[in-house]
C-alpha cells in the first residue's frame, strides 16, 4: 500500500466565499488567538506537567517529614515551598512562549496579523498570566488534597493567614514569575538569553545577595535591596505571619510592570 | 493598490532600500525582481509594517498597513515559508491567525483545502518539507480573502503542479481586480505570470514597466540564419549597419535587421537560405542586461573559469 500525500490543489477558479465585513481585529480575538497558540504547543503541557510533578512531589516529601520539623514549621509551607523550584519552570515557560516565536519566525506571522504590537504583548501577557494563575491554583489544590493525610499538624483553614493567604500569594508569585519571563523574552528575543536572564533574576540573584550578608554592615545595603528581588519578595508574601507585606507585594508587581514596559518599548520600536 | 513614496531603509551604514517609489496597480500581477540583496524583501517587510522605513512612506489601499482594522482582509502576505512555529500543527497555526480577525474554522478548512495540505494539516509544521511549508504560508496569506497579495518567492520549493497552481491562482486574483505583488528569481515563471515588472538593484528602482515593454527595451531581437554561403550573405548585409556573429559554420546570428530584410537581401543576391528564425529576447536576457551592474553577489563565469583550468 502506498501512502500518497494528496497535495492536489483546488482549481483557483473555485472562488472562496466572501469573507464577511465582520472579520476585523478586536482585543478579545487577539487574546483568543494567543490562547490557541499557547495551548497548541506541546512545550506548554510539558512545562506545566513538570511544574505539577515537582510541586506535588516536593509537597508530599515535606508532608511526610513534617512530623519531625517541630513546632516552628507552618504546615502551609509544605504547599508553597516547592515554588523555589517551580518558579523556574514558570519563568522559562513565559520566556519561551515569546522567544519560540522569534526563533521560528512565527513573530512575523503574529505581527502581520496584528500590527498593533502593544495588543500582541498585552494579549500574550494576559493569557500567560491567567494560565499560570489557574494551573498554579490547581497544582496547589492537588498538593493540599494529596498531603492532607500526611501533614502534621494539619493546615488550619480557619486562619487565613496560615492557609489561604500564603497559597493565594503563591499563585500570584507563579503568575508574576511567568510574566517576568515574558518580559525578558520580548526584550532579548533569544531563547538562551531570555532563559539565562530569567533564571539569573529569579534564582541566582538571591543567592548572590545572600553571600553579601557575611561581609558585615558595610555591605548590608546589598542584603537590604535583595529583599526586593522577585523570589525574596515572594517568600516574604507566602510566609506565615509576615508583618509588612505591602513593600514585598509592590516589589513583585513592579518587577512585572518593569519587564512588560521594557518589552513594550522594545517591541514597538524595533523591526520584527 | 500599493503606493511607495521615497521609501528608504538603512541598517546602520548600509542602505538596503534607497528612495524607492512605485505603484502596484490592482487588476495586474506585478513581478518584483532583483538580485539577492537588492532590497525586495525589505521593501515587502516595510509594506506590512514589520520594518519601519528610515524615510518615506508606503500605503496599502490608501492607508498605512498598521492603521488597518482588518489587515488580513487587506493584505495576504507570504514573506518566507518559515514564519510558522515549528512545534504547532498547520491547522492550529492557521486557527491562531484566523482567530485574531474572528474568521471561522470553516475558513481555515477552506484554505487548507485550497492549498492542498489537508492530508498533513494535523502534523507539526516543523516536519514539513519546503514545498509543504510554502503551501502552508500561502494558506495563511489567503485566510482573510485579501484584496492585495504580497508573495515573496511563493514557488520556491514547490512541485510543478504547485508552481502552475500559484501562477493560475495569482492570475485569477488579478483578473478579479485584486492587487498582486510577487517576487521570484525564476524568470521563465515570472514571464508567464507577470503583466508588469518592477526591478530593484542595490536598493533602487532600475525599471518599472509592462513586461513586454521591458523585454523589448532591454533585449535585441536576433535572427538565426543558416546558409551554405555565409560569407556572401554577410557581405550583402554589411551595408545596412547590422552586426553578425557566427556560432558555427553556416550559422549566423544577425542583429539589427528584420528577418524579412535578410530574406529579401538573400533572394536578391541569389543566396540560398536553409533557416531564417527570428528570436525575441527573454525576460531573463532583459533582467540580466538591466541588473548587470547592480548584482551584489556575483558568481564567476563558468565558461571562463573552465578555460582557465584547462
Amino acid at each position: 500500500m502506498t501512502a500518497t500525500a494528496t497535495t492536489t490543489t483546488r482549481s483557483p477558479h473555485a472562488a472562496p466565499e466572501p469573507i464577511g465585513t465582520r472579520a476585523h481585529l478586536t482585543f478579545g480575538r487577539v487574546v483568543r488567538s494567543e490562547a490557541i497558540k499557547l495551548f497548541s504547543l506541546r512545550s506548554t503541557w510539558w512545562s506545566i506537567g513538570v511544574a505539577a510533578a515537582l510541586s506535588v512531589g516536593i509537597s508530599l516529601l515535606m508532608a511526610a517529614a513534617s512530623a519531625d520539623f517541630g513546632p516552628g514549621f507552618p504546615p502551609v509551607m509544605a504547599i508553597v515551598a516547592p515554588m523555589q523550584f517551580t518558579m523556574l519552570v514558570a519563568g522559562i515557560l513565559g520566556a519561551i512562549a515569546v522567544t519560540g516565536e522569534y526563533s521560528t519566525g512565527m513573530i512575523r506571522s503574529s505581527l502581520t496579523a496584528v500590527p498593533q504590537r502593544g495588543a500582541v504583548l498585552a494579549a500574550k501577557a494576559i493569557v500567560m498570566g491567567v494560565f499560570l494563575a489557574v494551573s498554579s491554583a490547581v497544582i496547589f489544590a492537588v498538593a493540599v488534597v494529596a498531603t492532607s493525610g500526611l501533614l502534621t499538624p494539619q493546615i488550619d483553614w480557619s486562619d487565613p493567614a496560615a492557609s489561604t493567604v500564603p497559597i493565594a500569594y503563591g499563585v500570584l508569585s507563579m503568575t508574576a514569575f511567568a510574566l517576568v519571563g515574558v518580559g525578558f523574552g520580548f526584550i532579548l528575543r533569544n531563547g538562551a538569553g531570555a532563559i539565562a536572564a530569567t533564571v539569573g533574576l529569579l534564582f541566582v540573584a538571591p543567592i548572590v545577595v545572600s553571600l553579601f550578608s557575611v561581609f558585615g554592615t558595610a555591605w548590608a545595603w546589598v542584603t537590604d535591596l535583595g529583599q526586593y528581588l522577585p523570589m525574596t519578595a515572594s517568600q516574604t508574601l507566602t510566609s506565615v505571619g509576615a508583618e509588612d507585606t505591602v513593600p514585598a507585594l509592590i516589589a513583585l508587581l513592579a518587577w512585572v510592570a518593569a519587564g512588560l514596559l521594557g518589552a513594550w518599548a522594545v517591541l514597538r520600536t524595533r523591526d520584527a | 493598490m500599493i503606493v511607495a513614496e521615497g521609501l528608504t531603509k538603512r541598517f546602520g551604514d548600509t542602505t538596503a532600500v534607497s528612495d524607492v517609489s512605485f505603484t502596484v496597480q490592482p487588476g495586474k500581477v506585478t513581478g518584483f525582481l532583483g538580485p539577492n540583496g537588492a532590497g525586495k524583501s525589505t521593501t515587502m517587510r516595510m509594506i506590512v509594517g514589520l520594518d519601519r522605513p528610515s524615510a518615506g512612506r508606503v500605503t496599502v489601499n490608501g492607508e498605512p498597513y498598521r492603521a488597518s482594522r482588518a489587515p488580513l482582509t487587506e493584505v495576504g502576505v507570504l514573506l518566507d515559508a518559515k514564519a510558522v512555529h515549528t512545534g504547532r500543527s498547520a491547522r492550529a497555526h492557521l486557527r491562531a491567525i484566523a482567530a485574531t480577525h474572528g474568521l471561522p474554522k470553516s475558513r481555515v478548512d477552506e484554505v487548507i483545502d485550497l492549498t492542498g495540505i489537508s492530508s498533513v494539516a494535523g502534523r507539526r509544521a516543523g516536519k514539513f518539507s519546503l514545498g509543504m511549508g510554502q503551501r502552508l504560508g500561502i494558506a495563511a496569506a489567503l485566510l482573510g480573502d485579501p484584496q492585495t497579495l504580497i508573495l515573496d518567492e511563493p514557488v520556491n520549493g514547490l512541485d510543478p503542479e504547485g508552481v502552475r497552481w500559484v501562477r493560475q491562482f495569482v492570475r485569477y486574483q488579478a483578473a478579479q481586480g485584486r492587487t498582486v505583488l510577487l517576487s521570484s528569481h525564476l524568470m521563465s515563471e515570472m514571464a508567464l505570470t507577470a503583466d508588469h515588472v518592477i526591478v530593484l538593484g542595490r536598493g533602487r528602482v532600475l525599471a518599472d514597466a509592462p513586461l513586454d515593454e521591458l523585454v523589448a527595451a532591454w533585449t535585441a531581437t536576433t535572427v538565426l540564419v543558416r546558409t551554405p554561403r555565409p560569407s556572401e550573405l554577410v557581405e550583402a548585409l554589411s551595408t545596412s549597419g547590422v552586426t553578425v556573429t557566427t556560432a558555427e559554420t553556416g550559422v549566423l546570428q544577425v542583429e539589427g535587421v528584420t528577418a524579412a530584410v535578410i530574406g529579401d537581401t538573400a533572394a536578391a543576391a541569389g543566396i540560398p537560405l536553409h533557416e531564417l528564425t527570428p528570436t525575441a529576447g527573454s525576460l531573463e536576457d532583459a533582467y540580466l542586461a538591466l541588473t548587470g551592474d547592480a548584482v551584489e553577489y556575483r558568481t564567476a563565469d563558468v565558461t571562463e573559469t573552465h578555460q582557465e583550468q584547462s
